[in-house]
């Protein structure tokens, strides 16, 4: 069987380098952040602690050093850099930026409070009264309107404000972060001894800027709109495939060379009258071919009900791809996929990219209701590439393993005898959060290593 | 050629012109003006507990050659800094002397009483002019 | 003679052996300075280069001459030393005081004094000048006697409050510096302030110079150059004035 010779792909040894990558850029944010203390540190004169009065004004500086760097950071983070997103995935890469955002404010507000503190020590003054001639010195009502910015963009975020927001309304005050940013800077390159004028640690400094807005400018600006513009793509057909669920036929020009692997999701916005502000990360449901591509998505409620009955013909701008829901995320010989309501869109690409023998891969459709949109399909690539292909429909149990339908729950089925060779294997999930994270519990439980459970959440 | 991999390399190369160009800037203006290492001045300390005395400090090495700092207390109080140049050729040791090190008020006091012709000062205002020595020695002589 | 008047927003006093028309001729000197390079009126030459108004590759020789003298420094100084404000606005403030008091000696005869906002110039006898406290400018800290090469005497300080609470804190309240020219000793002056201690130590080993600088706390650190130089407590004839 040549086929099976020809493809010896070794994943414990990708999934290393990917690894030893993904501890490179954890290294490489703790140095940054490292260095911006140093910094200080190394240019502080001779007795940065000297006096209770120094001593908070340095430990204010360097709040304000290492807060902005953990801005810098969320930035690129947040910049969907190729190579972050290879690595650990954009859903890891967003979990961590909104890890830091509320350290990175807490840092932020404790440079201001702390170097009022310590000027005010230092003059004998009351901390209030250094706000005076602090507001007076240049390019300082700006660093204070940048941390008032800060502030609303940390607090809009926090999950229990955030939900009073639509997305849209959200972001375009996320998007005043950059504002904030930018009023920051004068006052780190005019005032204070650190970054003065003609010395490394300002070139250091410059050197993070570069990177953060040279990343969001080329990947979150530059790139979809040259992408949009070279692909041209169009919508050719909507086919509504179950009950609020459509299939989008796309077309457009060169799209190989897009680089987009079955598995992943582009963000897709459709220029009609009524769908143009609201963009949709949907993932593609089979592997695009040079001229055509498909997604599938369901109607979620907001904007995408009116989607369902966009014209052929609409332009489409697209951001993507990205995700790593794909085969380049394997780490071990087998593979087993499970898919859950319209999480099977990117199952579906995903098995459609694969590259298998006979007996490599599982793969198990769930639905509660009696929606099997594209299990046909499922099924014939399955058959088609050896893999096994079992299916579980019906409510879901209410004891016992509650991530599969009660008979099946009380038959004793476990992700074990599903899965014979799970602990060789890739666990693929994609479906509801609350259902993925049920599962995600047992293969843990199983003894499933972390970095073999791929999981992509459909809560949008 | 992929979109995303010709905009990555412009992306890096822009960033290695800018990050380039900055330091060959700090480059250039350090590389004029070779600096010196500081390593013959001590801070004069006043804290009490200090034994009067001449104390001499361990050795250094520097570009100058062996260096050791020699302080001289009197009740408390750092009187004297000397650096102390054990090795080393003549010119660099005249360098090395050429040093500010720590001078006390008190030393300085009696030249206050001078009869100076002119008076140095941060630059002032025309204003912070009339309030300054200067205005009352024009004022004088004028 | 003496003569006393306003010009680069600071008071300018010359004591001079000549002429009422020396000393009008010193004063010209200044505003035509004043006129080419400040920054606070918006039709001198340099406010129309930091408005855009005037490149300057068609600014006058004065005014390149000027800016290369200061990168010149800029260079010497490793970078402390700046003709650049943070805006980037070419601010020419910390050669331009020093050019003309040069200039203006270079128009009178051989006894002179220049005094041009405590940046001090002499020629002909030796003189006694002051250092005033930073703390009191009424005050003086010590006097110096300028003898043999040693003819100008700069002092800068770190009065101005906005430095003071943003950089980090500036380590010396006041930097004076005696050279041979004042240009040096203002730009050195200046730098020494800017750059601290570590500005200090390169000056004194790479500049034949003198230094005495007050820091925050009062405390004195000078060359041993100063030490010597000191005046004596009594009134010395040969001092007297002229």
């Amino acid at each position: 069987m040549p086929g099976v010779a020809q493809r010896t792909v070794d994943y414990a040894r990708n999934y290393r380098r990917r690894a030893l990558r993904s501890t490179l850029l954890v290294a490489a944010v703790w140095t940054t952040g490292g260095v911006a203390a140093i910094l200080f540190l190394t240019s502080a004169g001779t007795a940065p602690f000297g006096t209770v009065g120094a001593a908070v004004s340095s430990l204010g500086i360097i709040a304000g050093l290492v807060g902005t760097d953990f801005i810098l950071v969320m930035i690129v983070l947040a910049a969907r850099v190729p190579l972050i997103d290879r690595t650990i995935g954009h859903d890891r890469a967003i979990a961590v930026h909104r890890s830091l955002g509320k350290p990175a404010l807490y840092l932020l507000l404790g440079h201001g409070a702390l170097l009022l503190i310590g000027y005010g020590l230092e003059q004998g003054f009351l901390p209030f009264a250094e706000l005076g001639p602090m507001l007076a010195t240049p390019n300082m009502p700006l660093a204070f309107i940048a941390l008032g910015l800060m502030i609303v963009v940390v607090v809009t975020s926090l999950v229990a404000v955030r939900r009073h927001f639509s997305y849209e309304g959200w972001h375009v005050i996320h998007l005043l972060s950059y504002v904030a940013v930018a009023f920051a800077i004068p006052h780190q390159l005019s005032l204070g001894g650190v970054l003065a004028n003609g010395t490394l640690p300002r070139v250091y400094w410059i050197t993070l800027y570069v990177l953060a807005f040279g990343s969001i400018a080329t990947y979150r600006v530059i790139e979809p709109v040259v992408s949009t513009f070279r692909h041209r793509i169009r919508v050719d057909q909507v086919e509504t495939i179950a009950e609020g669920v459509v299939s989008i036929h796309l077309s457009g020009r060169a799209l190989t060379s897009l680089g987009a692997v079955g598995g992943q999701f582009f963000v897709w916005r459709f220029w009609t009258g009524s769908t143009w502000w609201h963009s949709h990360p949907v993932s593609l449901s089979s592997v695009p071919t040079d001229g055509t591509a498909r997604i599938t998505l369901r109607d979620l409620g907001d904007g995408s009900r009116r989607i369902l009955s966009i014209p052929s013909g609409t332009f489409v701008s697209i951001e993507g791809p990205y995700g790593l829901f794909t085969p380049a995320a394997r780490t071990a010989p087998k593979i087993a996929i499970i898919a859950a309501g319209i999480g099977i869109t990117p199952a579906r690409a995903l098995l459609e990219e694969s590259r298998l023998s006979p007996g490599e891969a599982t793969v198990l459709l769930r639905t509660s209701m009696d929606d099997r949109y594209l299990w046909d399909e499922v099924a014939t690539i399955a058959k088609a590439k050896g893999a096994k292909f079992y299916t579980m429909t019906g409510p879901r149990a209410t004891s016992g393993a509650r991530w599969m339908p009660q008979r099946d729950a009380e038959r004793g089925v476990s992700l074990r005898s599903v899965f014979p060779d799970l602990l060789d294997s890739d666990l693929y999930v994609c479906g509801p959060p609350a259902w993925l994270e049920l599962i995600e519990a047992e293969a843990v439980a199983a003894g499933l290593p972390a970095h073999r459970l791929h999981s992509e959440r459909f809560d949008w | 050629m992929n979109t995303r991999q010709a905009l990555t390399g412009i992306f890096a190369t822009a960033t290695v012109i800018i990050v380039g160009w900055q330091v060959g800037a700090v480059a250039l203006g350090q590389g004029a003006a070779s600096s010196t290492s500081s390593t013959a001045t001590t801070t004069s300390n006043p804290a009490s507990g200090l034994k009067s005395g001449t104390y001499t400090g361990s050795n250094e090495q520097t570009q100058f050659g062996d260096v050791q700092v020699e302080i001289t207390v009197a009740n408390g109080t750092i009187t004297d800094v000397k650096t102390v140049v054990l090795t080393g050729n003549e010119g660099r040791s005249d360098q090395i002397n050429s040093q500010a090190a720590p001078i006390l008020r008190s030393e300085v006091l009696s030249s206050q009483s001078a009869n100076v012709a002119s008076v140095s000062g941060a630059t002032y205002t025309s204003d912070a002019y009339l309030t300054s020595l200067q205005s009352a020695l024009d004022k004088a002589k004028g | 003679m003496r003569h006393v008047f306003d010009s680069m927003g600071t008071t300018i006093s010359v004591e001079l052996d000549g002429t009422a028309d020396d000393a009008a001729r010193v004063e010209q000197i200044f505003h035509g300075f004043d006129r080419r390079f400040s920054l606070y009126r918006d039709d001198s030459e340099l406010s129309r280069i930091a408005a855009g108004r005037l490149d300057l590759v068609d600014s006058s020789d004065a005014l390149r001459e000027a800016y290369a003298l200061a990168l010149e420094w800029r260079t010497a100084t490793g970078g402390v030393f700046t003709p650049h404000r943070p805006d980037g606005v070419i601010d020419l403030n910390g050669v331009v005081k020093a050019l003309a008091i040069e200039r203006s000696g270079q128009s009178l005869g051989s006894d002179w004094i220049v005094n041009a906002g405590g940046d001090i110039l002499i020629s002909g006898a030796d003189r006694v000048v002051g250092i005033a406290d930073p703390v009191d400018r009424a005050a003086l800290l010590c006097s110096i006697v300028l003898t043999g090469r040693r003819r100008a005497m700069a002092t800068s300080g770190s009065a101005e409050r906005g430095d003071h609470i943003w950089g980090r804190s500036p380590e010396f309240a006041q930097a004076t510096v005696v050279a041979d020219d004042i240009i040096t000793a203002d730009v050195l002056a200046t730098a020494i302030i800017a750059g601290g201690s570590a500005t200090l130590d390169d000056v004194t080993a790479q500049f034949d110079v003198d230094v005495l600088t007050v820091d925050r706390d009062g405390q004195l650190r000078a060359t041993p150059g100063i030490r010597t130089a000191l005046a004596t407590g009594q009134p010395d004839s040969e001092q007297a004035e002229a």
